[in-house]
């Protein structure tokens, strides 16, 4: 056999191996591209094609091409702003909450020099975290509830600040609805958004503040120059999942706001819902336009939080 | 693949029923289920060794219900007993959905036969418009239907079929707290006028017998209808829509303002209960005793009341009138469709059937159980007849004054907006009745134009 001939086989030879081995983890990675597939790329490009059509879930007709005709129309409608701007109140609300307080928590929590306590305050903290939605909700209801909730009953038979004529109206669309709810949030994942800050708290070696106390360094110092910058990619994923998911909400507007558009919790959740499931012939194109709207904008804020919270240095 | 599964389901219900009638052993029900689990191969292979008998029977008859009918009337369970292998399903919606019934329509399919819990002017119309349902007119005997009182047969036809065979009657009524009523010195009985009621209201305030006077729920449906009623029941358009603009429905607008200043404060909300449905303001405010008068469908205070330090200070009547009105109110039944794609037609209308006219189901729901007290009354003219010529002896006096309401009593008409004309309504009638709008009509009519417009989006 000539060398020109060994040459081509070890290269035929080669890619054989290439193949065999691109093969191999094709077939590792098929499950997850399956999965990803089926459950996140196909229902996403159905929703953007019924969106770009007349669909109606309660007709048998055909759904008709209407092109941007529902984004138009979504668009040109004042309550697709309004309902996005409640959403956008309300995750301004909550969004503080999930980095402020879980830090300080972290931080204090962090400097407990006994372990089982230590131990005592992660468990306490994650409780909140641990109830199933449902027993929340039920809780946070009774806690509001304007007639017969502790908090209510605290404000009017217990200290008498307020009678029964004016005591605050918590839930059902009052203006007090969106920080009631986002307080309800704020305490149901503090345990949660605790322990990723104190996972990164973790990380960081001991040496570096003990060293800049040493430097002469305040608490404060410490706290801004030494912590705070190595926790930025913690701050960083918090803040832009948090930030999709409080846009996103929905059950506990449902729950604690029902579809009245004048309440405060008729989003652009409730109100692509409403027109899902609830009004006329539900139409589902309008609903998956005000959905793709929705979500459109959601990535366009995530990307500018992304690169305001990037790490830096 | 959903016909493998139904067939796979057909065979399991099948084989579970004979292991409960004692046909087969658990050691045969164990095989046969394993088999059925091998999906069509099983199928087949039960087919081919002979115990597809099973198979080859129809599934039973397969009713659906919501969980709060089966909470609220207990006798349920004993209807069932007499209808061997009936395979009794609670509804798999959350609240009051009907987006499964309308899924599986689409495929010409149907996992239930019947389902009990439809509202007519909640979703009938949706239901036929998404060929859901079929109507009940071929199944139904000829006596039954004539049996039926006629404004709930109205209600629940469409186009001059039966589309919903009526079990559970909801009146909206006038109940009141005979502890607080005596206490502020008024006398025990129901208010014939709105101008007696709020002035009995007025004075339960004013002798601070209670916080506060008269409460309603302020679902529209539940409020602004029947008080529009209680003028005049011809508050309807053409097209089946609430008239919102008529002289009937801004009176009720005005009145609900007028009651609203002995109410308590939270009156409006929603959002605060249990699917807008259980919890609602107004009936916490009855449960603490902190109201006189209450005006709703006679199932909440009889659930409320049981809270009270003495439950039979509970008393119950007719919707009082306007000076020159027709004294009507309002009402509706929660009764039961039957699926198109179902099967078992006809041992659906004989299991409802004998699940409406059942004596032990009204005796609960009336006199009430340990379980529960909902006051749904019948929708069949024979069983008024029957009491009103025996009366029992757990009959309260409500029923009667309630039946006699019944002959002017209107539905909401059913329409696609039946329900939601109300809901797109709220917010902006509310805008009345908080004072940030002055003129009733023009709050009105700004409810007219965003229903239209919210009908006008689609094809």
């Amino acid at each position: 056999m000539s060398a020109v001939a060994m040459r081509l086989d070890d290269r035929i030879a080669d890619r054989v191996n290439l193949l065999r081995q691109g093969m191999t983890t094709w077939l590792f990675l098929l499950p997850a591209v399956i999965f990803f597939v089926g459950y996140q790329a196909y229902p996403i490009f159905r929703v953007l094609w019924i969106s770009f059509t007349d669909y109606e879930f309660l007709t048998n007709e055909p759904a008709r091409w209407i092109g941007f005709g529902n984004y138009a129309e979504a668009l040109s409608d004042p309550l697709m702003w309004t309902s996005l701007w409640r959403a956008a109140l309300f995750t301004i609300m909550f969004l503080p909450g999930t980095i402020i307080l879980p830090l300080l928590l972290a931080i204090l929590v962090d400097r407990v020099t006994d372990q089982r306590l230590a131990a005592l305050y992660r468990v306490v903290l994650l409780i909140p975290a641990v109830i199933p939605s449902t027993l929340v909700f039920v809780l946070w209801k009774w806690m509001y509830n304007f007639q017969s909730g502790p908090i209510n009953h605290f404000l009017v038979d217990t200290t008498g600040l307020f009678t029964l004529q004016n005591a605050p109206q918590w839930l059902g669309g009052t203006p007090l609805t969106l920080p009631s709810i986002a307080i309800m949030e704020v305490w149901w994942g503090l345990g949660y958004h605790t322990i990723f800050f104190l996972a990164g708290l973790a990380a960081i070696p001991k040496d570096l503040p003990e060293a800049a106390r040493i430097d002469g360094a305040s608490e404060w110092q410490v706290f801004w120059h030494v912590t705070r910058p190595r926790l930025a990619p913690i701050m960083m994923i918090l803040v832009v999942l948090r930030f999709g998911t409080a846009m996103a909400v929905i059950d506990e507007y449902l729950i604690f706001g029902g579809f009245n558009r004048d309440s405060p919790t008729y989003t652009w959740t409730i109100f692509m819902y409403d027109q899902a499931f609830k009004l006329g012939l539900w139409r589902q194109g309008f609903a998956a336009a005000i959905g793709m709207i929705g979500a459109v904008g959601m990535m366009f804020v995530m990307v500018f939080l992304l690169r305001i919270f990037r790490p830096r240095g | 693949m959903t016909i493998r599964k139904e067939q796979e389901y057909i065979l399991q219900q099948a084989a579970r029923e004979q292991l409960l009638l004692g046909n087969i052993d658990r050691r045969e029900f164990l095989t046969r289920s394993l088999v059925t689990g091998l999906g069509l191969a099983g199928v087949g292979a039960v087919a081919k060794t002979g115990i597809g008998t099973a198979f080859a029977q129809d599934r039973p008859l397969t009713p659906t219900f919501y969980q709060w009918i089966q909470d609220l009337h207990p006798s349920i369970p004993a209807v069932n007993a007499k209808f061997p292998g009936v395979n009794y399903q609670i509804a798999p919606v959350e609240g009051f959905g009907i987006e499964r019934f309308v899924a599986e329509a689409k495929n010409k399919e149907s996992t239930w036969d019947v389902y009990v819990g439809q509202t007519p002017f909640v979703e009938m119309s949706a239901m036929i418009e998404a060929d859901v349902i079929e109507p009940w007119d071929d199944y139904i005997p000829k006596d039954v239907l004539d049996d039926i009182i006629p404004s709930i047969r109205e209600e629940c036809t469409i186009n001059g079929k039966l589309y919903g065979w009526p079990f559970l009657l909801d009146v909206i009524g006038n109940s009141w707290h005979s502890g607080v009523t005596t206490k502020a010195g008024l006398p025990d009985a129901a208010p014939a006028t709105w101008d007696e009621y709020l002035a009995n209201a007025k004075t339960i305030v004013d002798s601070k017998a209670a916080p506060f006077g008269a409460t309603f729920d302020a679902h529209g449906w539940r409020s602004l209808v029947p008080m529009a009623h209680s003028m005049s029941s011809q508050v309807y358009t053409k097209e089946g829509l609430f008239d919102f603009t008529s002289d009937a429905a801004i009176e009720a607008l005005m009145l609900m303002k007028k009651i609203m200043a002995v109410s308590h404060p939270d009156i409006l909300l929603e959002g605060a209960s249990d699917g807008g449905v259980n919890g609602t303001p107004d009936e916490v405010a009855f449960a603490a005793q902190r109201v006189g008068y209450f005006v709703k469908y006679f199932n909440a205070p009889l659930r409320m009341a049981q809270y009270w330090d003495d439950p039979k200070a509970l008393h119950l009547g007719p919707l009082p009138k306007f000076a020159n009105g027709e004294g009507s109110t309002a009402f509706w039944t929660t009764g039961s469709a039957l699926f198109k794609h179902g099967k078992n037609k006809e041992k659906a209308a004989e299991y409802i059937k004998a699940l409406t006219y059942d004596a032990q189901i009204w005796k609960d729901s009336i006199a009430g159980t340990a379980s529960g007290h909902p006051g749904q009354l019948p929708p069949y003219k024979s069983i008024y007849l029957e009491w009103d010529a025996n009366k029992p002896d757990w009959m309260p006096d409500f029923v009667s004054l309630v039946r006699g309401q019944l002959d002017r009593a209107k539905a909401i008409t059913n329409h696609i907006f039946g329900l939601q004309q109300f809901v797109i309504g709220k917010p902006l009638w509310d805008a009345y009745l908080k004072g940030e709008e002055t003129d009733p009509k023009a709050a009105m009519q700004k409810v007219v134009e965003a229903v239209q417009a919210e009908m006008k989006r689609g094809k």
